[in-house]
């Protein structure tokens, strides 16, 4: 009872950090990345055994974000600024701006063909975090409303799928595929991140086509 | 194809796509996560409003745990959820991951006996609002922050064990009866 756990992300060193933008800018090769991010998940672990937590994460150390890493893992996804996306850029840059957005630093996987799972989302991670703890294993994966709503805009995606839900079989399917295989190696805990329902409700900017360029949550 | 649409049809095909996802599938705990955005350390520029309408969708949502904000006063009245969604755990946000300050015990423990009203003590988890670096780009709090909000947590947790745990064994006794 009472069994604490976290939501999902760490924060970043300042090492990981340069590392993922070398990685980004293809600079860094996976495998002299990946050792970095490795001390950084011990790092994370540490904290959380040493805290005393009931159920560990691994800090989504090797995530660009929450959500725009699964450009490395989905085909037909590629990692935008949401600058690029923008169809406004000036009136989009004032939104960014009011709401506390620095420039340039927050980047959507965007969808521009037809998506399926190239590798798998987050099972190396979990595999990597259960080689350093024998406590259950919390994943976090972007939701599937969440992946629909950031990946889905006219100019890159509408020949792909004319709509945003068409997208749905194949973003279902990604997503359980990742489910069963987590479930498979061991994973105790997944959670879907589905920030943008409270957008749905709460700023009236649920409208198709424009939430693509709006959602940064 | 620009039409509006509204929130209901928004919600239901959202709700879906989960149920879609996890049908069938046991032997793995699955939950799903909502908040008000995580980007900026300005609390304000988040979105502010309770969980009242999602609720009738949330509650047709398949998965064992919801995993809410509740350590911001931007999530509302944690009664809505408590009496509409209390068939399923509750992942307790007890602590903000946009403030350097660490969360007493005493508020902690406040905040699980709000929902300790609603929930058996064994289906309630804690940890905090959301992510504690949701965003490579903009890191909003440090490891040692971060580190002493989970430790104060974990403190939080063992008092409420030590106060809490006849109540869940009792359930347990009287269920046998």
């Amino acid at each position: 009872m009472f069994d604490v756990t976290q939501v999902g992300s760490w924060p970043r060193s300042e090492k990981l950090l340069r590392a993922l933008e070398d990685r980004r800018n293809g600079r860094m090769t996976r495998a002299h990345f990946d050792r970095i991010a490795d001390e950084d998940v011990r790092r994370c672990i540490a904290a959380q055994t040493e805290a005393g937590v009931d159920i560990v994460v691994d800090g989504e150390q090797r995530r660009d974000s929450f959500v725009s890493f699964v450009t490395e893992k989905v085909e037909g996804t590629k990692l935008m600024s949401m600058e690029e996306t923008a169809d406004d850029k000036k009136a989009f840059e004032q939104m960014l701006k009011a709401a506390d957005v620095k420039p340039g630093t927050i980047r959507n996987p965007v969808c521009v063909g037809k998506l399926s799972r190239r590798d798998p989302l987050a099972v190396d991670e979990f595999k990597f975090v259960r080689s350093l703890t024998d406590l259950p294993v919390k994943i976090a994966l972007p939701g599937p409303y969440l992946l629909i709503r950031t990946m889905w805009g006219p100019k890159f995606s509408r020949k792909h799928y004319p709509k945003p839900t068409d997208m749905a079989d194949d973003v279902v399917r990604i997503l359980r595929d990742e489910l069963i295989e987590l479930r498979g190696a061991g994973c105790e805990f997944v959670q879907f991140d589905e920030p943008v329902l409270t957008e749905v409700v709460h700023s009236g900017k649920a409208q198709e086509g424009e939430s693509f360029s709006r959602t940064f949550m | 194809m620009a039409t509006r649409r509204d929130a209901g049809s928004e919600l239901k095909f959202a709700v879906d796509l989960v149920n879609r996802i996890v049908e069938g599938i046991d032997g793995i705990r699955t939950g799903v996560h909502i908040c008000r955005g995580n980007w900026s350390k300005q609390d304000s520029v988040h979105l502010s409003g309770d969980y009242e309408p999602l609720v009738p969708s949330l509650s047709k949502i398949n998965v064992q745990q919801l995993v809410l904000e509740f350590a911001t006063p931007r999530a509302g009245d944690f009664g809505i959820v408590g009496r509409n969604l209390n068939n399923r755990e509750i992942g307790l946000g007890v602590a903000s991951p946009k403030t350097e300050e660490v969360e007493s015990v005493e508020y902690i423990v406040g905040k699980v006996e709000k929902a300790l009203e609603h929930y058996q003590p064994e289906n309630i988890f804690l940890n905090p609002d959301c992510g504690f670096g949701t965003f490579s780009g903009c890191s909003i709090t440090t490891h040692e922050a971060a580190s002493a909000k989970m430790k104060r947590i974990v403190e939080a947790a063992k008092l409420l064990r030590e106060r809490y745990a006849g109540r869940a064994e009792r359930k347990v006794g009287e269920a046998a009866a």
